[in-house]
């Protein structure tokens, strides 16, 4: 099979959808003849024209209330926010109007629109450009939060997220953009709410999200050769979240270590804690749930300060092997 | 346009139904029977009818919190907007909106909205939708003299302009958003030049209170946002006779100056037009008003007798399947 | 008609409204949206308008009084209109506020001690589960609800929730393993390697028989009374004592309880109250001794050994000194039922200050125990015989007789100290109506 880029993909799904759908529009900044801040939607202007590639000003809350009033009556918006940082400023829209249309409103509506937003640190761009506010989302009944990790999800799951009639914050990690992986030609779906476990093990469990789950797949390649055999969860749906197949891995492993980039108080690690805590696998513990996720600063902008801000590899390894030796 | 009797008739009975409602709003809520709190348009009926009547059955409207008067003119089952309004199981939203939130999405009423401009950008983006449907359908979009500050109001006309939506945007001005007076930061000219400045073919106020005056002003508006000649926008300067909610004191205004706006109740401006013209005959405007209050006393009992939401069925509805 | 004038509703969760004044009064004549009212929601006045044009009458609600909303608190009439019949006569200012300030102790079963030291401690006895007969709260139970005192005997067992849920699956005592994991944690892996040691006989070969493993409540007896014995330094003491008194104090009682009912007072009972109340008087005996420290305990809770087929168990009486003698009877009995039942919980086995062990059942005339630690002392019972005395005059009588020996720490208590505890307690068991002077 071709191997393509994240990107590439995220731009596949958009494209295939688009042609297959003409309810299906994009709207956002610098979307059109830019290709986008990060060029995902590079080609798609001169493809589909400027009537369905709906370039705007810097207008974040309106552009968000725009694509929720134009699912509102039908049709299936993608609006692209350019860093996560910016859905602050789009969330009375995205939080108080689009997750709830449908409730309010007794069932009468629905809104199928899809809010796709680069997240994440590592790029120097510092505090305001390098965010993670996933947890801020799951928070909110009406929303569907979704945060692929590699290349055959994201296209799957965007796939996915476009033809449900839910809001759905579609969250792509920066640093993912450019690796690269195998990724079907035609269109096919991956549910939503379906967990993936990226790598089988019976030592630890790691539930990771975004860029943690590469980075936890690399420590595992590294505990392996001292006879530790961790298996790495990725929930890819964090709302709704996939509880069966999280609580089995730890029943299966009896230890579980949490890994994601966001700062961990009230991180989503918090969320999943609690879950486990909660469920059967509770009785299966044989040490303490440990989250393991960014510090409680600001992105700073110097390059090992902001490296230091969240978890890294070796981090993992560390405290992988920490819990699976029962150090702890 | 002439005035016909029909319309005359449906125009009287639409206005004072809306006073009905509200004046039993008010009576119910003051009883105890209702939970939260209200907004009325007591006072602000021709802006709603006036505004309404010019829309075809498939055209659209979006609203705002105080947003009864838009529902009715829009066509509202009075019943299930009643039970709506009392939280009730069968109202339009089967209790889960009340008030503030009220929506009959298949009569083309895309609901009131509990965010003080949060219906601004979302009727940005219906008009796109209808624009890329190609139906001729339009929107009416209704917000305050309070939304005209808030920064969706800004970034909305600026993204209406550029999509040249199919949206006529209209503000009712009731003078005071919540406690602030309008008048302190603005007037009606000033707000209907915005739709200007921001790029509208025609934009312009209008004295709100004058159900005629409005009709045309959105007639205009309606034709051009049809024949693609993109959004309007339309501030119809009236007054609100109660406070804000009901949690209102009153403090921010005078007793004089509700009197003064009292005089100019629209409804009594329209009626006596209709007999001045003799379209109406008063005896015909009385039986309209009575038969108004009428309507609302039966969707008084059909909600008093509605059953409320089970419990169990809390979570239905968070989530299309 | 006449028109009701509510009390209205303005706010939001607002519930009732209260009456500041009124600015028209009783029959005069008011008109529709006139303010004739003034009302006060959360501390801001309200004016209230007249509903209709009338005579403002049969007002029901006054200056200060709460009302609910939608209370019809007045009317207004048309001339020469009655008010409606329903309408009670106005009343004076009744405030609507209910005082739910019922002595609801009253109304609790409980002992007199239990009631004392709940007022004592601010506890609510309708908060004690109660254990005593027919559902009373005793002093016991108040106890338990406050923070726990006395010496810690076991030590909290440090186990992961895998390792809990494979114990409880097995039938295994966590109590009996050794952790592995950090700071002593205990592990899955622990638990499914703990193996009940095979006791292998350290004698010849040559003599066979019946093996029985030391495992278990055996091996834990075991354990805990060669650590005593070899760390301990015991001194016995012993006396002879005339029970006459105390066999007919002890039918007394046994008498009123059966014509109440209520639990048989047994000699054990009785004891356990009286070596209490001695023990009050003699601290040192009711002390233990950590690493440098010796410990003065404040309550008296007096184990009772009972005899099982696999070994000895102590269930403790708590609070002996306090308590009466039905209850402990009632105590007793039920410890010991359970004990032989096995349906002991660990709360029933810990915070001993004192251990009475009884062999006059078995005929035994006398024996010196082994004290449990981490106690102070043990009482052995011996059985009671009649035998021949020389009475002080010289005379020769046959009184019922029994042997009580005292083993103390001698760290702890010294010859004088215990002689004086055994002589206070020799006299109390010959004249237990002493127990009450």
């Amino acid at each position: 099979m071709r191997e393509i880029t994240y990107l590439e993909a995220i731009r596949e799904a958009m494209t295939q959808e688009m042609e297959r759908d003409s309810r299906v529009f994009l709207i956002g900044e610098d979307i059109g003849e830019y290709g986008g801040a990060f060029q995902v939607t590079y080609g798609m202007l001169e493809k589909f024209g400027p009537e369905r590639i709906l370039d705007t000003p810097i207008t974040e809350l309106a552009l968000t209330g725009a694509a929720t009033g134009a699912a509102l009556i039908g049709m299936r918006p993608i609006a692209e926010i350019m860093f996560m940082d910016f859905t602050t400023l789009a969330s009375e829209q995205l939080v108080n109007q689009a997750a709830k249309l449908r409730f309010m409103f007794g069932g009468q509506s629905t809104v199928p629109m899809v809010l796709r937003t680069p997240a994440g640190s590592g790029t120097g761009a510092a505090e305001h450009h390098s965010q993670s506010f996933e947890n801020w989302f799951v928070h909110v009944p009406g929303l569907k939060v979704v945060m692929p990790t590699t290349p055959y999800d994201v296209k799957g799951l965007l796939i996915s997220s476009i033809r449900d009639d839910n809001p759905i914050v579609f969250i792509e990690h920066k640093l993912l953009y450019k690796t690269k992986g195998e990724v079907p030609e035609g269109l096919y779906e991956i549910p939503l709410g379906k967990a993936d476990i990226k790598r089988a093990g019976k030592d630890l469990s790691i539930i990771a999200t975004g860029i943690m789950v590469q980075k936890s797949l690399q420590a595992a390649e590294e505990l392996i050769k001292e006879g530790l055999d961790i298996e790495v969860v990725d929930p890819r749906t964090l709302r709704p979240l996939d509880t069966e197949t999280i609580v089995n891995s730890v029943k299966k492993t009896g230890k579980v270590l949490i890994v994601h980039e966001a700062v961990k108080t009230g991180g989503f690690g918090g969320e999943l804690a609690g879950v486990i805590a909660e469920s059967e696998a509770f009785g299966y513990l044989e040490a303490p749930i440990i989250r393991l996720a960014g510090r409680e600063v600001p992105i700073p902008y110097n390059r090992e300060l902001e490296k230091a801000s969240v978890p890294q590899v070796e981090d993992i390894i560390e405290k992988a092997r920490e819990l699976a030796t029962l150090k702890v | 346009m002439k005035l016909v009797k029909e319309n005359a008739e449906k125009y009287l009975l639409q206005m004072y139904q809306i006073r009905a409602f509200e004046e039993q709003a008010e009576k119910s809520y003051m009883a105890g029977k209702i939970h939260g709190t209200m907004h009325l348009s007591i006072g602000q009926e021709a802006s709603a009818v006036g505004s309404i009547s010019t829309l075809e059955p498939t055209d659209y409207i979006i609203g705002h919190h105080r947003g009864h008067g838009l529902c009715i003119s829009k066509g509202a089952d009075l019943n299930l907007m009643m039970a709506e309004f009392y939280g009730k199981e069968n109202g339009y939203c089967r209790g889960r909106g009340g008030s503030m939130h009220i929506a009959d999405v298949k009569g083309g009423n895309l609901g009131a909205n509990g965010v003080v401009g949060g219906g601004i950008p979302l009727a940005v983006g219906v008009g796109i939708g209808l624009k890329m449907q190609k139906e001729n359908r339009v929107l009416l979009a209704f917000f305050g003299d309070g939304a005209a500050s808030t920064g969706a109001f800004h970034e909305s006309m600026i993204l209406a302009v550029l999509y040249q939506v199919p949206v006529v945007f209209i503000c009712e001005n009731n003078q005071y958003a919540m406690s602030f007076s309008a008048s302190d930061w603005t007037t009606s000219k000033k707000i209907a030049a915005h739709g200007v400045i921001y790029g509208m073919a025609e934009s312009c106020s209008t004295d709100g209170n004058d159900l005629l005056e409005v009709q045309s002003a959105v007639e205009a508006a309606v034709k051009r946002a049809r024949e693609g000649g993109g959004p309007s926008l339309i501030v119809n300067d009236t007054y609100r006779w109660r406070g804000h909610s009901k949690s209102d004191r009153n403090r921010y205004r005078t007793a004089e100056e509700i009197e003064e706006w009292k005089k100019k109740d629209p409804i009594l401006k329209f009626r006596n037009y209709c007999l001045s013209k003799k379209i109406l005959t008063e005896k015909e405007a009385d039986e309209i008003k009575e038969k108004g209050y009428a309507d609302i006393e039966a969707a008084r009992v059909f909600a008093e007798s509605s059953p409320d939401p089970k419990v169990e069925t809390l979570e239905e509805g968070v989530y299309a399947p | 008609m006449a028109i009701e004038m509510i009390m209205p509703k303005v706010d939001m969760d607002q519930e009732t409204g209260t009456v500041v004044e009124w600015v028209k009064t009783d029959g005069q004549q008011v008109t529709e949206g006139e303010t004739i009212l003034v009302i006060e929601t959360d501390k801001i006045a309200i004016d209230v308008e007249a509903p209709g044009t009338g005579i403002l009458t049969g007002i029901s609600a006054h200056p200060g009084d709460v009302i609910p909303i939608g209370t019809v608190i007045a009317y207004i009439l048309e001339e020469g209109e009655e008010l409606p019949a329903s309408v009670p006569t106005p009343a004076a200012s009744e405030s609507e506020v209910v005082s739910a300030e019922k002595t609801k102790d009253a109304e609790i079963q409980a002992t007199p001690l239990a009631r004392k030291m709940a007022e004592t401690h601010g506890v609510d006895l309708s908060r004690v589960p109660p254990s005593g007969k027919g559902g009373k709260v005793t002093k016991d139970d108040v106890q338990s609800v406050l923070a726990p005192a006395g010496p810690v005997t076991s030590g909290d067992i440090v186990a992961t929730p895998s390792a809990r849920r494979t114990a409880r699956l097995r039938g295994v005592d966590l109590g009996q393993i050794k952790g592995s994991g950090p700071g002593g944690r205990i592990q899955t892996s622990d638990v499914e390697n703990f193996q009940p040691r095979a006791a292998a006989p350290a004698i010849s070969p040559v003599l066979g028989g019946e093996k029985i493993p030391l495992i278990g409540m055996r091996r834990t007896i075991a354990e805990r009374l060669t650590a005593s014995y070899q760390s301990i330094p015991h001194v016995q003491f012993t006396a002879s004592v005339d029970m006459t008194n105390f066999i007919k104090v002890r039918a007394d009682y046994n008498d009123l309880a059966l014509e109440r009912g209520d639990e048989k007072i047994s000699v054990t009972a009785v004891l356990v109250k009286l070596v209490a109340m001695v023990i009050a008087d003699h601290p040192m005996i009711n002390s233990s001794l950590i690493e440098d420290t010796i410990i003065l305990h404040q309550d008296i809770n007096i184990g009772v050994a009972v005899a099982l087929d696999k070994g000895l168990i102590v269930p403790v009486v708590k609070n002996a000194n306090l308590k009466g003698i039905s209850n402990i009877a009632f105590e007793t009995t039920d410890l010991v039922t359970r004990a032989r039942e096995e349906t002991l919980t660990s709360a029933d086995v810990r915070g001993g200050t004192f251990t009475i062990t009884n062999l006059g059942p078995f005929g035994i005339e006398q024996f010196n125990a082994i004290i449990n630690p981490p106690e102070a002392g043990i009482l052995a019972i011996g059985a009671t015989t009649q035998e021949v005395v020389a009475l002080e005059n010289g005379a020769i009588a046959v009184r019922p007789m029994m042997r009580i020996t005292l083993s103390a720490d001698h760290r702890i208590v010294d010859g004088a100290v215990a002689a004086r505890f055994i002589a206070d307690l020799k006299t109390t068991l010959e004249n237990p109506i002493l127990m009450n002077y």
